[in-house]
């Protein structure tokens, strides 16, 4: 029984550190990767508007009238704005990293050409918008 | 000039939980963190314990964390840090004592994913391969093992079935290899919940990769490839 003790206690034991939920403020590499995927928290705001807006469209003038009165608000301004800031940022970490995923030409021939059909398709956008 | 050196210490037969101890050492413009490991415990204290063999960043044995950051050890040189310097064994793996991690786990995430030449066609002639066919996969083929990349992964840290960048990375290699025959028997593994789907692109993996493997491209290259054969096994009887 003493011999049984002794073996197990000089049996060496590896410690296990268990990672913290908090493991992403380590780095500032790892805060940039949750601020990438954060972004979608913004974005999920600016879809409730959205929401909103396409259901105001359906009910009647008045509903309409109300979103509008809405969406003119300082907070909801800033709010969209950030969403906005937030998915250029999130556009910019996409655009890098998929000629890494899919290397079809020189990347950055690949992050131009992504840059470049974005602007394309905001500017017809706009003014199919404006045409409207 | 001196640096002291912090070192997390773990005695695996007396220590419930790892402590730190400090160490003065000299150090010049040459004086990577292995040489200083190594004056440790030649001059200092011989029962500190860390592993490391060729000294030129090929063995992949002297992996620990420096400030945090996971690094080989004889690649890192204390002329790029302050005078104080934090040493710890790597992250996200147990240890065995002092900076020796037990790598057991990284190791059987190799083997599942049989990072080897399969080819059953038994020939007497060498395989042809051109340039190109070369250069599909070399940019993924100088995997040291040295795990520095699963010290990097918060997936692996989360959880410890993950596959890996580097498992993940030579599965890759293999499978771009036109000399290998082997996919069909690694696609299942690379399909399943711990296989390239366990990889979030933090892509810190291949910031910290010493052979600038980009580990984190050939994963998610990884996804690609199981998406394909996702799609392809859709149509088959």
């Amino acid at each position: 029984m003493t011999e049984q003790k002794v073996n197990s206690s000089s049996t060496p034991k590896p410690y296990h550190s268990e990672l913290s939920a908090f493991w992403w403020l380590k780095h500032r590499y790892y805060l940039l990767y949750m601020l990438r995927e954060a972004t979608v928290l913004p974005l999920l705001f600016f879809l409730g508007c959205l929401m909103y807006g396409l259901y105001s469209l359906s009910q009647s003038e008045q509903h309409w009238l109300g979103f509008v009165a809405f969406m003119q608000q300082g907070w909801v301004i800033a709010l969209n704005l950030l969403a906005f800031v937030a998915s250029l940022f999130h556009a910019k970490t996409f655009f890098e990293l998929f000629p890494r995923v899919m290397p079809l030409a020189p990347a950055a021939l690949m992050i131009a050409g992504q840059w470049l059909a974005t602007l394309g398709v905001a500017t017809v956008l706009f003014l199919m918008l404006g045409a409207g | 000039m001196e640096k002291t050196l912090s070192i997390v210490r773990y005695n695996p037969e007396l220590d419930s939980q790892p402590h730190s101890q400090s160490y003065q050492v000299p150090v010049d413009n040459s004086t990577s963190v292995l040489d200083a490991l190594l004056y440790i415990q030649e001059q200092l204290d011989p029962t500190l314990a860390f592993r490391w063999s060729c000294r030129m960043a090929i063995c992949g044995s002297c992996s620990v964390m420096v400030n945090g950051i996971p690094k080989l050890g004889c690649k890192t040189f204390l002329r790029d840090y302050g005078d104080e310097v934090l040493l710890e064994p790597l992250a996200h793996f147990a240890t065995e004592k002092d900076l020796v991690p037990d790598i057991n786990v990284f190791l059987q995430h190799l083997q599942q994913v049989k990072p080897y030449l399969i080819n059953p066609e038994q020939s007497e002639q060498p395989h042809k391969q051109s340039p190109q066919q070369l250069a599909k996969y070399r940019k993924f083929a100088n995997c040291i093992n040295c795990g520095l990349c699963y010290s990097a992964c918060p997936q692996f840290g989360l959880n410890p079935e993950f596959l890996g960048p580097a498992a993940l990375t030579l599965a890759q290699r293999y499978n771009l290899d036109s000399r290998d025959q082997g996919k069909a028997e690694r696609m299942p593994e690379l399909n399943g919940k711990n296989g390239v789907w366990g990889c979030t692109f933090v892509g810190f993996c291949s910031d910290v990769c010493p052979k600038h493997l980009d580990p984190a491209a050939a994963v998610n290259q990884g996804k690609v490839a199981s998406a394909t054969d996702f799609v392809i096994s859709m149509f088959k009887p």
